[in-house]
């Protein structure tokens, strides 16, 4: 078998496989106060249990189920991460349009921010907005977002560039065509691909935020995400005990199988992208 | 010809310099701007939580002193003069000046980031080689996977694993700190700090190799297509002589351009990894001024955070000629 059709099919199956695991995570994080053996906030054993018949995780410092603490966490994890992420791929999206319609001033002003956005580490600034908000889910959710909107508004911004000077956007505004229309019939379906591949991608490192984030302590107190679980696993001392192995890994564990699965579907929608974008540029 | 050269290379400069000025100036602007902007009493946001119990008197004095009773453009003349002269601010907690601070910490945060970038590198580099000239095979196609996956792990996690494991199971490292404060001189002192600082960068590493791993294999791959590497092939030349000699240096760019690239993300993941491992860095200060409300102290670590990405993708950007002849001309 030749090398590319074996690449490609790899590819195939890993995006399959991303497909799948991401469909049991979304029934979980839709259904899962009904899917859990328990409510993730009740008391349900005794505090510090080890995995047993009853809790197949075992129990925290206060007696939830590990088990059903993990399965809420899917909610707030995965919520963040995709409402994060589409305000972050819309809003730049949006900010780069304009800066690659209007130009001059505003373009310039944009995009020296874009710079500086692409630029500063962004956990440290992460962490610094954090701590001037209040401890929440919506202000996590602002403040993912704020943090992966630059690449999205650059890509949109060299693609309205490009399109303005192609000669069929030419030819509809010699007609007389709008704003409106032009960014409906040509901005929007030219620059939807990149975004959709975009928005799968900056899905992964929004979670991966939210989970840096909880893990220090700057998460939402009251809801339980999978970064919460192991910061409260540390700070219960569950590495000193043998309590790591279900309390710590699973949770861990989970993340990156949600954040790879994104990987690989972005990775099988690119080519499929690509593939479009190829033919339409010889056709 | 020297003397056309060392003139592109001025203009190189010319042009790259001013766009990082701005960049340090946004970041700047934005620190100044952020207590002023943020919900909550900026008193409060510049002085501490306590601000607010001391007497009306007290306070007039020390917003007189810290200039917060001016006008905004000169509160921002004042703030940018004191930056241009290495003043970050006062960190109320600490009772210190924030660049004393800082200074104290940042060599602990270059030491161990600068370790795992060039581990992570070479590490990264070498594995891609491998994987190019067995390409396509099925241990080709699982690395990608299994890199992946590496690279979808929470850096902090793989690192509580590493601590729970080499660290408070078989006790072969430390768990906590940079240094003990038993072992002060000489060689002592190095094996201990290197001791101390294994498991964070063996975490860092781990954490960021596959992205180096993934841009240098597609990198490499776009090289030995090429017909020089036919033609060294049909010298009869061996593999690893091609490998090292004749494909790598060709396909170094654009690693070379993604690893100055990547030391804000690792500058990043530090502060989380430093975390875990209480590590004396910058991360850990910057955390702890989290939860003091410490805002100078936080702003200031994350300006310098700032300007030395800024300062190595600059770096990066006026080497780029040294690296790439074709730019070069």
């Amino acid at each position: 078998m030749s090398r590319p059709r074996r690449l490609r099919r790899a590819t195939r199956t890993l995006t399959i496989l991303g497909g799948v695991t991401l469909a049991v995570f979304g029934v979980l994080a839709l259904f899962g106060s009904a899917l859990a053996p328990f409510d993730a906030g009740e008391r349900a054993g005794r505090p510090f249990l080890e995995p047993s018949r009853d809790h197949l995780l075992g129990t925290d410092d206060i007696g939830h189920d590990i088990l059903s603490e993990l399965i809420g966490g899917a909610r707030v994890s995965l919520l963040i991460g995709l409402a994060a992420a589409a305000i972050a791929v819309v809003g730049g999206g949006l900010l780069g349009a304009v800066a690659g319609y209007r130009r001059g001033a505003v373009d310039a002003v944009l995009m020296r921010t874009v710079d500086y956005a692409l630029v500063v580490p962004t956990i440290p600034l992460l962490i610094v907005l954090a701590s001037y908000l209040e401890r929440g889910m919506r202000s996590q959710i602002l403040v993912v977002a704020v943090l992966l909107w630059a690449e999205p508004a650059r890509i949109v911004r060299s693609q309205v560039l490009s399109l303005r000077e192609r000669t069929h956007v030419l030819a509809a505004r010699t007609f007389g065509a709008g704003a409106p229309y032009l960014i409906r019939r040509h901005v929007v379906p030219a620059v939807a691909p990149l975004l959709i591949a975009q928005f799968v991608r900056v899905v992964s490192v929004a979670i991966l935020f939210e989970v840096a984030l909880s893990f220090v302590g700057l998460g939402d107190p009251v809801r339980r995400s999978w970064g919460s679980m192991i910061q409260f696993a540390t700070d219960r001392g569950a590495f000193l005990t043998g309590a790591w192995k279900w309390w710590i890994v699973p949770p861990g564990l989970c993340v990156a199988a949600v954040v790879c699965s994104f990987a690989f579907v972005g990775l099988g929608l690119e080519e499929r992208f690509d593939r479009r974008l190829a033919r339409g540029a010889q056709g | 010809m020297a003397g056309r050269r060392r003139r592109r290379r001025l203009r190189r400069f010319a042009v790259r310099v001013p766009q990082y000025v701005l960049i340090v100036l946004v970041a700047a602007t934005a620190n100044f701007a952020l207590p002023r902007l943020m919900p909550g009493n900026p008193v409060e946001l510049l002085l501490g939580e306590d601000a607010n119990r001391l007497p009306a008197e007290t306070i007039e004095k020390e917003l007189a002193d810290v200039g917060l009773d001016q006008p905004l453009l000169t509160q921002y003349g004042r703030y940018m003069s004191g930056l241009a002269q290495g003043d970050l601010g006062y960190s109320f907690r600490h009772r210190r000046a924030v660049s004393t601070l800082l200074r104290e910490r940042l060599p602990w945060t270059i030491l161990l980031v600068g370790t795992a970038l060039v581990v992570s590198t070479i590490l990264g580099v070498a594995l891609a080689a491998f994987a190019v000239w067995r390409r396509g095979r099925r241990r080709d196609v699982a690395s990608i996977a299994v890199f992946t996956f590496l690279e979808s792990t929470p850096p902090f996690w793989i690192g509580l694993l590493l601590l729970i494991w080499f660290g408070a199971n078989l006790k072969w490292f430390p768990l906590f700190g940079s240094v003990s404060v038993d072992r002060t001189t000489g060689l002592a002192r190095a094996g201990d700090i290197g001791v101390h600082l294994l498991l964070p960068a063996a975490t860092l590493v781990l954490a960021s190799v596959g992205a180096t791993f993934l841009l240098a294999r597609a990198s490499l791959l776009g090289v030995v297509s090429e017909d020089y590497v036919l033609v060294a092939r049909a010298k009869g030349l061996r593999e690893r002589t091609i490998a090292i000699r004749h494909a790598l240096p060709a396909a170094s760019l654009p690693i070379a351009t993604s690893v100055l690239l990547r030391v804000g993300s690792l500058a990043g993941g530090a502060v989380i990894v430093e975390r875990v491992f209480s590590y004396r860095g910058v991360g850990t200060l910057m955390l702890e001024a989290s939860f003091g409300r410490d805002y100078p102290l936080l702003q200031g670590g994350l300006f310098v955070l700032t300007l030395i990405v800024v300062g190595v993708n600059l770096l990066g950007d006026l080497l780029y000629p040294r690296l790439d002849p074709r730019v070069r001309r």
